[in-house]
């Protein structure tokens, strides 16, 4: 997934700056709607704060404040929350070649979301060694900084925010999907890859139309897999027959 | 929030970066064993093909729009379009991310 080379790049801090810009527009809404939900929910302020602050994993959040409002047993939300986060088992192994073995690492891993896994297997390998803890450190920081910070406008002002301007909730997270275009855009230099990842865009969005937000991703990324392993076995049988 | 709750948040906190941290250790052990031997093994090939299906994955499912009218259905389709159109030419992140949320932004604000 290039779309740079390293001669192109800025230093690592201000790359860092620039990566985590379209994470802005797509976190801080969706923040701002979770303080907002949180608070609603019965949650205080400074509760809905340590939620993003400690969990930061954005759709177990709506989930743990969902489960807890809605009265289900507390086993019940701590099993459903980490099965929701369970995807996150598959992100640092795919990027911990590029990692080395600098023990900061491990600390920085708190910040390893969806997201920030998307744009660092794009961009770790555009880095040189020495400057991606700087580059990681600077996005992952930074994107923590808005989601919590985004909370904690939402829990204190959100229903003001959203009927002032109800354009930032409307427009800004389109961010996220203009994001992962381009994060899988460069992906699809081949057929192989064009139909693996276009199976499995379109299998989630249809999960999620039909009403299985939860499940769409982790079942739409397993589909897309087979399908590829389904296309490169049918294309090596055609060689040898 | 009562005590429950305060372990229950801590235990998903723990929980969730262990589901972060954990494969990278196991990973980072891996990539250092191979390295001793001499040999410089990249990660196992389902894990390689997983990483980009789950970033497709995240696309398809955050094209639902929150309102999904037929307006922010049209707004999507074409803040993709300016967003493939940008990133073509400059095989860029910011600009085509950011061509997109206005294309998109217009067409919400006008008709949405």
């Amino acid at each position: 997934m290039t779309t740079a080379t390293s001669q192109d790049m800025l230093s690592p801090w201000k790359q860092g700056v620039k990566d985590a810009l379209p994470l802005f527009g797509g976190y801080i809404p969706v923040a701002i709607s979770f303080g907002l939900i949180s608070v609603q929910s019965g949650f205080g302020v400074l509760e809905t704060i340590l939620i993003s602050l400690f969990i930061y994993a954005g759709a177990s959040q709506f989930l743990f404040v969902a489960m807890v409002a809605s009265g289900a047993p507390m086993s019940l939300v701590v099993i459903m929350t980490l099965l929701i986060n369970a995807r996150h088992i598959v992100y640092a192994p795919n990027i911990a070649p590029y990692l080395g073995k600098d023990r900061r690492w491990l600390f920085l891993m708190h910040g390893l979301t969806d997201q920030l896994f998307a744009l660092s297997l794009a961009r770790l390998p555009q880095i040189a060694k020495a400057d991606r803890i700087a580059w990681y450190t600077c996005t992952a920081m930074l994107a923590w900084f808005s989601w919590v910070a985004g909370t904690a406008i939402g829990a204190i002002a959100g229903d003001e925010i959203t009927q002032r301007w109800p354009v930032i909730n409307d427009v800004l997270p389109f961010a996220l999907p203009a994001l992962f275009l381009v994060l899988v855009a460069p992906r699809c230099n081949n057929r192989l890859w064009t139909l693996t990842l276009g199976a499995s865009a379109v299998l989630a969005l249809s999960l999620r139309l039909v009403g299985y937000p939860n499940l769409a991703i982790p079942v739409a990324a397993l589909s897309g897999a087979v399908v590829f392993y389904a296309l490169q076995t049918g294309k090596a049988r055609g060689k040898t027959v | 929030m009562n005590q429950d709750l305060w372990v229950a948040l801590f235990i998903i906190a723990a929980g969730t970066y262990l589901l972060r941290v954990i494969p990278l250790i196991w990973m980072q052990r891996k990539l250092i064993q191979h390295e001793k031997k001499g040999s410089v093994k990249p990660p196992p090939d389902w894990l390689t093909v997983l990483g980009p299906t789950m970033i497709s994955a995240m696309f398809g499912a955050s094209l639902v729009p929150a309102h999904p009218t037929f307006a922010a259905w049209v707004a999507t389709a074409l803040g993709m379009l300016a967003t493939l159109a940008v990133w073509f030419r400059t095989r860029s992140m910011g600009l085509p991310t950011l061509t997109g949320v206005f294309v998109f932004g217009v067409i919400i604000v006008l008709f949405g």
